[in-house]
């Protein structure tokens, strides 16, 4: 199948209502003051949305003065989650991009899309689109509506950078965000995390992994952060040489987290364990016949 | 732990009895006078009203009638009023009533409501908690086929329960599994999962459980507080069992009791204030009963957890230790961290802090353990730990040869508090131990031997006494304490016939004699040890130090062939080497004593001998040297230096090949005294080619070569050669010691003192045994000098005159420490000094005069005129030529002075023209000041 007929079923399937005229998108629009109108919105002129309630001629609203338009978009959410846990990213990004293309010249509006758009800053990081995860988290983290939201962007941001490789601006942003300091036990498991994922960019593998080590140690219950946290223990103790540490994490986290993406990694990571272990037996084997 | 089922005190629906029967009215209460057909009315008509109480006399009739027919209708008849008669109790309450006759129900046929009737039957069961039979029904419910979602989700949960109420609990988890994932009621979900993980605990389905976990900690089931005691049993016991990982992950999923008891509290009100708002708004009884059950159930978990001593220090040290053991070790150490950090002087802080230190050297993290160590210490110096912690840093240090960093912890091993434990004893005795060793390493030979001191006289049961007097043995000897050391060494013989030192004791014990000056002795001793040790790694010293003593034998008439003897050892001593060094120290003393007898073949035979036997690990270049040395006794002059420059170039990029140099030297010497000025040239211009040619990779080379060039062109262009060495701040590590003598030289003759230190330390730390060696020392003696550190130069003058002694090049030394001496004012010293050059004949010429001159100084210094003057007079007169009549006309000068202050003005006036008048000091410079003077006095 091809991918883009592939992902039109798909939103299908994702989608069990949407206005059927793209142009008029059912929704409730709500103003500051708690005013609200449910109706729909007709269309979008510059700064400008035309918004029909159905009874009299549309109005036209200042986007800027509109505190939130709630769509009604059913997307079947319960699909999402089982393709996300069958790790099909790709199609779930594709579905959704699909999905909530109508309501893209809304973007800029404070929405009830950010749930979907924060799945798709989460999915486009998992699949190593870092721009576009920095893209979509830059946007959600300028929303106040959701605090919680608005941290998960801030990790997002964080970890898009210093996975695209650019130290320099993730060091920046977590002096922004002042989680360069005070990276003490006691702090928060993703603040560690990501402070470990940057010493490995800087290639302090034993800071990074006195960091990871305290996400571990200090978080065994945190079902969010332990498995990011115990796949980076892993790739650091092999950084630092010590197969047998990385391989003992491994093997606990194809026991723990079985069928997930950190263990379809953990896999990987100790076939080129085996590499690397074969590599310095030989490197030590021609050594020996040297001297 | 129990639980409700979904259909607990669910009213079944009336099922009406007129479906099988016509209807009738009945009218009385004593049925026996009814006929069927209205009893079936009655009952039915009781049943549609709900008053089961008052149907059940009717059914018990109908079955009493129907109940041994055996047509179809007659027993469909009496099984419809059985299963009703067994409901109409269950309403009632009377549920043992019903369940007896849910039975006789389900032994007989037709068994229309034969699903209905075994859910009724295990609800009674359930009521009554007999589990077997509630495991047996359900059981049999789950075979029916086309069973509904309801019917098969409360079959699962009842037997899941019954399995897990019987212990059976590899078989609860199926059940109870399909009803946590199908339940829709959170409660009963977090429940069937605590089941889940106590019933996997106990069936040791650990990768089952471990597949778990993830789920249960996204739900508040984490803190049940029944589950997290199982939990931290089972990991106990799994820790016992040696079963890390599992211990691991089953330890990490406890929580500390303060989140517990919090949970738990919370949880308690929110059931109390619910079950008081439904008490008023009346809900049924059972359901009283159970909510009431829960809460009890919670208290009674929470009490058993305020009853347990804390327990999250302990867990976590036990992660800590999983994790170390697991090679986990950074998870290990910032548990151990932390928990050293929240209180370092609990028991478990402390312990924790041993553990940290134990993780950091696996991490080799040694700074930090270090730190942390030496913290430790100063904080407690008496504390529990301090003892095994200053024994595992010293251990490392050992081990990465910081000796240094071992003996900086003396004072730490002193300030420990005296013990009676053994344990302590033992480790104390292991600090003594390690300390001397790091001290016999730095060559603190002194302080080794009172550290094994210490072991021997304080701790007769330690483990280490016998090799702490076998090294103590070693360190007398490496003080040149020969007596002391012999003693050890005897002891050791004596007491450890079969301990590790036996062979190296005998060894040392002929070491000792030779040093004592027992010869005999000393041969007999090596004698021995070659016999009982023919392989032992000693043997090929053993037969060089026996060679050695051989040689040093006078032949005589009676004993001719004691060079024959020593020549036998050191081939001997070349076949048993165990070692390079060991093969070239008897290959070239053989050689030396070729040489006193002039044996030039054997000694190039030999050469290649000792060159086949040890190949590349030969010291090819020293071998090379004495070839070309015979070579050229025999004649073959040619040959020798085209063997040395092919030796130059083979060997001369490897800075560490010292025998390159001593073979540049040689070069040059050959080239000086055998060679025609011709020949030389064409020697250099071949050296020209050779560096024209090189690959520039090869600096060393290189630099080799450029010296060597220099020296053959004389003595001015390589003392130019090596201003311009130090002029292009020539990297060091290029440097070789026949580079680094011009550049010392070069530092002394321009004066600078930062480069005589540099050049000094290096040649030092890189060459110590170069024969160049004493350039260094000259170059250090001279920054002493400058910085006017007399102790300094006369330290340095030591040092380097027990290296080389009186050797032709070291007259420089001698002198320097005579004018030390009087520089400081110790004139007997200084004259003394003075007078030891004049004993050297090789240092015959200036330095005989300049000593003179020195001792004449001296005595003019005590106001002994007379000897002073004689000590001048004998510089004019015995060293007139030496360094172009300079001494002489100082001799003169100096001489005058002592006439004038002995008032002897005329003896003065003819010392002074006498000076002029000698044709060796007339055109001294000093002779035009000595005319002006004369003038003034009037005399010319």
């Amino acid at each position: 199948m091809k991918k883009s007929v592939f992902s039109f079923a798909l939103a299908g399937v994702f989608i069990l209502g949407v206005a059927s005229e793209a142009a008029s998108l059912q929704a409730e629009l709500i103003m500051p003051g708690g005013r609200s109108w449910k109706g729909l919105v007709v269309s979008r002129d510059g700064d400008w949305v035309e918004f029909s309630t159905g009874a009299t001629k549309p109005i036209r609203v200042g986007a800027d003065t509109i505190e939130e338009l709630v769509f009604e978009v059913n997307i079947d959410q319960e699909k999402i989650n089982e393709m996300n846990r069958n790790r099909e990213y790709e199609r779930i990004i594709a579905a959704l991009d699909s999905a909530l293309e109508p309501y893209a010249e809304y973007s800029d509006i404070p929405s009830n899309l950010v749930k979907y758009n924060s799945i798709l800053m989460e999915l486009h990081y998992k699949t190593k689109n870092y721009d576009k995860a920095l893209e979509i988290a830059q946007k959600i983290a300028m929303d106040e509506r959701d605090p919680e939201l608005q941290d998960q962007s801030r990790v997002y941001q964080a970890l898009s950078l210093i996975d695209a490789g650019r130290s320099e601006a993730a060091e920046e942003l977590l002096a922004e965000f002042g989680w360069d300091q005070d990276l003490s036990d006691d702090s928060s498991p993703q603040k560690l995390y990501i402070a470990a994922k940057l010493m490995v960019l800087k290639e302090r593998y034993a800071d990074a992994m006195e960091l990871v080590a305290k996400v571990v140690a200090f978080n065994s219950q945190d079902p969010e952060w332990m498995q990011p946290a115990e796949l980076l223990c892993a790739e650091v103790y092999t950084e630092l040489g010590m197969y047998d540490s990385a391989e003992e994490v491994i093997r606990e986290i194809s026991l723990l987290y079985k069928n997930t993406n950190e263990d379809d990694l953990a896999q990987q990571l100790k076939i080129r364990i085996e590499e690397l272990r074969a590599e310095k037996e030989l490197i030590e084997s021609t050594e020996s016949e040297e001297v | 732990m129990k639980f409700l089922c979904r259909s607990y005190g669910h009213a079944f629906k009336a099922t009406l009895l007129a479906v099988a029967f016509s209807t009738g009215i009945a009218v009385a209460q004593d049925y026996s006078s009814l006929g069927i057909t209205d009893l079936v009315s009655s009952a039915d008509r009781m049943l549609q009203r709900r008053d089961f109480d008052g149907a059940i006399p009717a059914l018990v009739e109908i079955i009493n009638r129907t109940g041994s027919l055996t047509d179809p209708q007659g027993r469909d008849t009496a099984q419809t009023c059985r299963f009703q008669l067994a409901r109409a109790y269950y309403q009632i309450g009377n549920t043992a009533a019903g369940v007896e006759i849910l039975d006789d129900y389900l032994a007989n046929e037709p068994r229309k409501k034969e699903r209905m009737a075994l859910r009724m039957m295990a609800q009674g069961f359930f009521d009554t908690q007999e589990w077997e039979k509630i495991e047996e029904i359900s059981t049999r419910l789950l075979t029916f086929p086309d069973l509904s979602r309801e019917d098969i989700y409360n079959a699962n949960l009842l037997l899941g329960q019954a399995c897990f109420r019987l212990e059976k609990w590899a078989e609860a988890v199926e059940p109870l599994g399909y009803a946590a994932r199908n339940t829709k009621d959170p409660r009963v979900e977090g429940l069937c999962q605590i089941m889940i993980v106590r019933a996997l605990v106990e069936a040791e389905s650990w990768r089952e459980l471990f597949g778990w976990i993830p789920q249960i900690y996204r739900t508040d089931s984490k803190y049940d507080i029944s589950l997290n005691l199982t939990l931290m049993k089972a990991g106990k016991a799994q820790f016992e069992a040696d079963e890390f990982l599992n211990a691991l992950l089953l330890y990490r999923m406890v929580l500390p009791r303060e989140e517990l008891l919090a949970f738990a509290d919370e949880r308690l009100n929110d059931l109390n204030v619910k079950l008081d708002a439904d008490l008023k708004r009346g809900i049924a009884e059972a359901e009283i009963e159970e909510r009431r059950s829960e809460i009890t159930d919670i208290e009674a978990s929470k009490t058993t957890l305020e009853e347990l001593p804390p327990y999250e220090d302990e867990v976590t040290f036990r992660i800590g230790q999983i994790y170390a053991e697991v090679k986990r070790y950074w998870e290990g150490y910032v548990l151990f961290d932390k928990l050293y950090q929240t209180d370092r002087n609990s028991e478990i802080g402390e312990a924790s802090m041993l553990q940290s230190v134990l993780v950091l050297y696996d991490i080799e993290q040694i700074d930090r353990a270090e730190e942390r160590i030496l913290l430790y210490l100063a904080e407690k110096p008496d504390g529990q730990y301090a003892r095994t912690l200053l024994s595992m840093m010293m251990r490392d240090n050992l081990v990465r040869q910081n000796f240094s960093s071992v003996v900086e912890l003396r004072p730490h091993v002193e300030m420990l508090p005296a013990t009676q434990d053994e344990d302590e004893l033992s480790l104390q005795a292991d600090l003594h131990f390690m300390l001397a060793f790091g001290y016999l390493q730095s060559k603190d030979y002194k302080s080794a031997g009172e550290q094994f001191g210490v072991l021997i006289n304080n701790f007769k049961t330690s483990s280490h006494l016998a090799d702490a007097v076998y090294y103590r043995g070693m360190s007398f000897m490496l003080q040149a304490k020969y007596a002391d050391a012999l003693e050890d060494f005897l002891k050791y013989q004596a007491e450890n016939e079969f301990g590790e030192h036996i062979a190296a004791s005998l060894f040392r014990e002929g070491v000792c004699q030779y040093g004592l000056e027992d010869i005999d002795a000393a041969q007999a001793a090596f004698t021995s040890f070659i016999e009982k040790y023919p392989d032992d790694a000693l043997t090929s010293e053993a037969y060089s130090m026996r060679g050695d003593i051989e040689a040093s034998k006078e032949a005589t008439t009676e004993d001719p062939y004691t060079l024959d003897r020593a020549l036998a050892d050191y081939r001997k001593g070349i076949d048993k080497a165990t070692s390079p060094l060991q093969s070239a120290y008897a290959a070239f003393q053989a050689a030396k004593v070729y040489k006193l007898e002039f044996k030039w073949q054997e000694i190039i035979d030999l050469m290649n001998y000792y060159m086949d036997r040890w190949e590349e690990e030969a010291n090819v270049a020293e071998a090379v040297f004495w070839i070309g040395q015979a070579q050229i006794e025999l004649g073959q002059v040619g040959d020798a230096v085209t063997a040395y420059l092919n030796a130059i170039e083979r060997f001369g990029n490897d800075p560490f090949q010292q025998g390159v140099d001593k073979i540049i030297l040689e070069l040059v010497k050959v080239a000086n005294t055998h060679l025609s000025t011709e020949d030389r040239e064409g020697l250099v211009i071949k050296l020209k080619l050779k560096l024209t040619n090189i690959d520039l990779r090869y600096e060393v080379l290189r630099l080799r070569l450029q010296v060597a060039e220099a020296m053959l062109q004389g003595d001015d262009i390589a003392a130019a050669f090596g201003a311009e060495l130090l002029e292009a701040d020539t990297d060091l590590k290029l440097t070789t010691p026949a580079s680094l003598s011009l550049m010392c030289d070069a530092a002394v003759d321009i004066g600078n003192q930062e480069e005589m230190q540099r050049l000094y330390n290096y040649f030092i730390e890189n060459y110590e045994d170069s024969d160049l060696l004493w350039h260094a020392y000259r170059a250090i003696t001279y920054f002493h000098l400058a910085e006017k550190n007399y102790d300094g130069v006369l330290a340095s003058i030591d040092e380097a005159q027990g290296l080389f002694g009186a050797e032709p090049f070291m007259g420089w030394a001698q002198i320097f420490k005579a004018d030390t001496e009087y520089k400081m004012n110790n004139f007997t010293e200084a004259e003394d000094s003075y007078n030891m050059v004049m004993g050297v004949a090789e240092w015959r010429g200036p330095l005989f005069a300049e000593a003179m001159f020195g001792m004449g100084n001296c005595r003019l210094a005590v106001g002994d005129l007379e000897a002073a003057h004689s000590f001048y007079q004998r510089v004019y007169l015995l060293f007139k030529s030496y360094a172009d009549g300079d001494w002489a006309a100082k001799g003169y000068l100096a001489a005058a002075d002592v006439l004038i202050k002995m008032g002897d003005d005329e003896g003065a006036i003819n010392t002074l023209k006498a000076m002029l008048e000698d044709e060796y000091t007339n055109t001294n410079p000093l002779a035009e000041q000595v005319r002006i003077q004369l003038k003034k006095y009037g005399g010319q």
